[in-house]
């Protein structure tokens, strides 16, 4: 409660300091929010005022209508119909923390898989910055959820070895064709969102994808991603990967992934 | 052969981390210079020992013997969370903001005019870890825009003073072999200096240095003879001759940890280190010197070697450790160092070369010496020993024995402050004794590494702490407060004539340093364990102390619970100052 309580204070200045420097859209209510929440307002006033929003049926965000488990809702945001995105913000409105993660597509397509701990029903909002006009497109589901997903603790913080595979990354690329990749990986770590009592907060906070030459894709979890987070991306080329991140308390993990194996092979494996 | 998708795997363990701060500090950065002067500058406190030399002396006046009785607080700053146990740390402030360690490897940053927080950091702590005695941090260095402090789980962990946010990221060893850290970090030429705790878990110690900013090594220095040193990464001359004063292969596990803060003495350019109990705690096992434990260690910063060592408790056979800080001192155109051992005496060094100058008893008793020889600087043992347990009947335990002082000695972790205005050291000690004996023991990878058993016992009924003003040429006490519980806090003394430490009963309590009479105490709400510090703020002097009972004591005190049974944890952090006139 108390990162929440926080942000919340801050949220103001946050957004009196964006107006005034894009000097635009000062008091512009928020469009009316197709989801209905309660919480839309806040939701604008914290991350999106600033920009102009709209609701936009491109941004697609495919999630489960109920959650089986609260601590991994898979969540799937495909904005690739928009074109250049510069970021994609992921928000959960009636989470206690309600920030998801960012997703920088740099070089690959704006589309992300991934899974989230919820704490009740709520609205999953992806907000997507478009690169050339700097508009928010808002797309986003409501899942119902049976809550608890926040303040339970990470089923890793239960052992008490969570330590010895923290930061440990297993991952795999497919051929898509057409010079494009997918690629999957999870990260071996708690996730703990500072809510569970006596835990500190301790998630990742930066993961970087880069080929041999340039950054193909950079993600920034936030505390509601699920332990062991699991992401999806779709890449460019057909090349190996470098896996690079860190945690809020500095420890950095590095993996690569080898190039996708020939089709057949990998249909072979996946077909297990 | 793996079948599932998660195949082709390839694994990276965590390791630290450098990253660019995108954003300029907001506040004046900790240059070279502040923390040069940090003891003579009353604007802020920069370094452990308020002063790299660690006399923990302030020059400041405004509060003094006439109007300290006035005192009142500023404002108080809860740790919060479920979890308190011992707040053994000294603050360190800069630029209006205070920063503070707490138990469980958490720092916080306060703004020191309101006393309001800035930023909290949590240190995400595994289940196993193995603190010998209690969860404890002691403080935190500050250069440049970060605030630098240890983990219990042996990291090193560098925040930018301004977010919180964590820039750099070591490892200092393996918590799972009983490593861990609870000391503060020095700064030295912009190389951030640390040890290691873990002497209870039979780990080798080491004084390391690493650049500052970037968390990089520098140089690592093993306490314990055999072991090899590096500099920038290649070998760097073995610490010692091996086999020299450890018999066999005992020097592979020889302890020795330099597990509290060092000092560094910009005169003759020597960072000192005190080092630990040689392991394991059953000296028959290992007859010899046992170099270099229990031994200020003098390195030269600049190539990471050894340039002298003094050993205070030659073959330690009562934990009697000698890690407690050297404190450089001038007399009478000599440079100087004052000691306050485990062991019961009082040390005063020449600070140049390590030879003894002087050495008394500081405690009233002391069973295991008759005194320490000033030519030879050894002392002449009693043969107070306990027993060899191989030569019992059974072989299982040895003969016991009654011997003072007591393992948690005669002046334990907190450290004494020295005042060049009297010219006395204001030396927190306790009288107590212990029955201790041996036992047979092997080493275990992160396994208490012992083979020793203990009893502690109190001496006097009326009371087992007792701060004590010493002149380092006369070996004379000048005056002593005595307290009914163990002192457990650091001492701190000021140009305003005054001494001010905390009691376990909760008190922080200012003393006149020339005749030793009270003067003011507070009533802080629980044991006063950490290290009180005073700087000046918009015209006003201030003095901050953490409160919150705990430390070695409640866990290892013996007979002496009775004492100590009745007083209640705490986390915060007190500051006061004079009313408004």
């Amino acid at each position: 409660m108390k990162i929440f309580s926080s942000i919340a204070i801050r949220a103001p200045l946050l957004a009196a300091a964006l107006l005034s420097a894009t000097g635009g859209v000062a008091g512009e209510a928020p469009p009316a929010d197709p989801l209905r929440s309660v919480q839309w307002e806040n939701m604008y006033g914290l991350y999106l005022a600033g920009r102009p929003v709209v609701f936009d049926n491109r941004v697609l965000v495919l999630a489960p209508q109920a959650a089986e488990n609260s601590l991994e809702v898979p969540v799937l945001v495909d904005a690739g119909a928009l074109g250049r995105v510069e970021k994609i913000l992921v928000i959960a409105d009636l989470n206690p923390l309600p920030k998801v993660l960012e997703f920088y597509p740099r070089e690959s397509r704006a589309r992300i898989g991934f899974r989230v701990k919820l704490q009740q029903s709520t609205p999953i909002r992806a907000a997507v910055l478009t690169a050339d006009d700097k508009v928010w497109h808002v797309g986003g589901v409501w899942v119902d959820a049976a809550g608890g997903g926040c303040t339970a603790p990470s089923v890793g913080s239960g052992g008490a070895d969570w330590v010895a595979r923290l930061g440990q990354v297993h991952g795999r690329l497919w051929d898509r064709g057409a010079e494009q990749s997918r690629l999957r990986f999870d990260v071996i770590h708690p996730m703990d969102t500072g809510l569970a009592s006596g835990i500190p907060v301790f998630h990742v906070e930066n993961i970087e994808i880069r080929d041999q030459d340039q950054l193909l894709a950079e993600i920034r979890p936030f505390e509601p991603v699920s332990e062991n987070p699991v992401f999806t991306l779709d890449l460019p080329g057909r090349g190996a990967v470098q896996i690079r991140g860190r945690d809020n308390n500095g420890n950095r993990f590095r993996a690569s992934v080898p190039p996708p194996a020939a089709a057949g092979k990998a249909a072979s494996g996946a077909a297990r | 052969m793996n079948n599932n998708y998660l195949s082709g795997v390839s694994v990276a363990g965590a390791t630290a981390l450098l990253t660019v701060m995108l954003a300029a500090p907001a506040q004046a950065a900790v240059s070279d210079s502040d923390i040069a002067n940090d003891a003579k500058t009353t604007g802020d406190v920069v370094t452990w020992g308020m002063g790299l030399q660690g006399q923990r002396y302030s020059p400041l006046k405004k509060i003094n013997t006439e109007n300290v009785k006035n005192m009142v607080p500023a404002w108080v700053f809860s740790y919060g969370g479920e979890k308190q146990r011992g707040q053994e740390a000294q603050p360190v402030v800069h630029d209006g903001r205070m920063f503070v360690t707490a138990s469980y490897s958490r720092l916080y940053a306060i703004d020191a005019k309101t006393g309001e927080e800035l930023w909290q950091y949590d240190h995400r702590l595994p289940d196993g870890i193995l603190p010998c005695c209690d969860v404890v941090n002691r403080g935190a260095a500050l250069y440049g825009d970060l605030v630098i402090f240890g983990t219990l789980d042996a990291q090193l962990v560098a925040l930018n003073q301004d977010t919180g946010k964590v820039v750099w990221k070591e490892k200092i060893d393996d918590f799972k072999a009983g490593y861990s850290f609870t000391a503060a970090p020095i700064i030295v030429k912009g190389m951030v200096v640390t040890g290691v705790s873990g002497g209870e878990f039979g780990i080798v110690g080491r004084v390391e240095a690493r650049d500052a900013k970037t968390g990089k090594m520098v140089w690592v220095r093993p306490t314990v003879e055999g072991h090899m040193g590096t500099k920038d990464g290649k070998e760097n001359g073995v610490t010692g001759k091996v086999n020299a004063t450890w018999p066999g292969d005992m020097w592979k596990t020889g302890g020795a940890a330099p597990w509290l803060g060092g000092a560094y003495d910009a005169d003759t350019n020597l960072i000192f280190y005190g080092t630990g109990n040689p392991a394991p705690w059953n000296a028959h096992t290992r007859p010899g010197d046992n170099l270099y434990s229990t031994s200020t260690v003098a390195i030269n910063p600049d190539t990471g070697k050894i340039v002298w060592h003094y050993q205070y408790t030659p073959n330690d056979g009562w934990d009697y450790d000698g890690v407690n800080e050297l404190v450089s001192f001038d007399s009478g155109g000599k440079k100087l160092a004052g000691h306050a051992d485990r062991n019961g005496f009082f040390y005063v060094l020449d600070r140049t070369n390590g030879k003894l100058v002087n050495a008394f008893p500081f405690v009233k008793q002391i069973d295991w010496a008759k005194g320490i020889d000033l030519k030879t600087g050894r002392p002449m043992e009693t043969g107070v020993r306990a027993g060899d347990p191989t030569k019992s009947a059974d072989g299982k335990k040895g003969e016991t024995i009654f011997v003072a002082p007591s393992f948690l000695g005669g002046k334990n972790w907190m450290p004494m402050a020295y005042s060049p205005d009297t010219n006395l050291f204001y030396v927190p000690a306790n009288e107590w004794g212990m029955d201790l004996w041996n036992e047979p023991v092997t080493y275990k990878k992160g396994a208490a590494y012992l083979g020793a058993g203990f009893t502690i016992k109190p001496l006097n009924e009326d009371y087992i702490g007792a701060l004590r003003a010493i002149d380092p040429n006369s070996g004379k006490i000048v005056w002593e407060y005595k307290n009914n519980a163990p002192l457990w806090g650091g001492v701190m003394t000021t140009g305003g004539g005054l001494v001010f430490t905390g009691t376990p009963e909760g008190y922080l309590k200012a003393f006149d340093a020339k005749t030793g009479k009270e003067l003011w105490k507070f009533q802080t709400g629980s044991g006063v364990v950490g290290c009180p510090i005073t700087w000046e703020m918009d015209g006003e002097q201030y003095v901050a102390v953490p409160s919150g009972w705990g430390g070695a004591v409640p866990l290892w005190g013996g007979d002496v619970a009775k004492k100590v049974k009745y007083l209640n944890q705490g986390g915060s952090l007190w500051v006061f100052k004079l009313p408004a006139s």
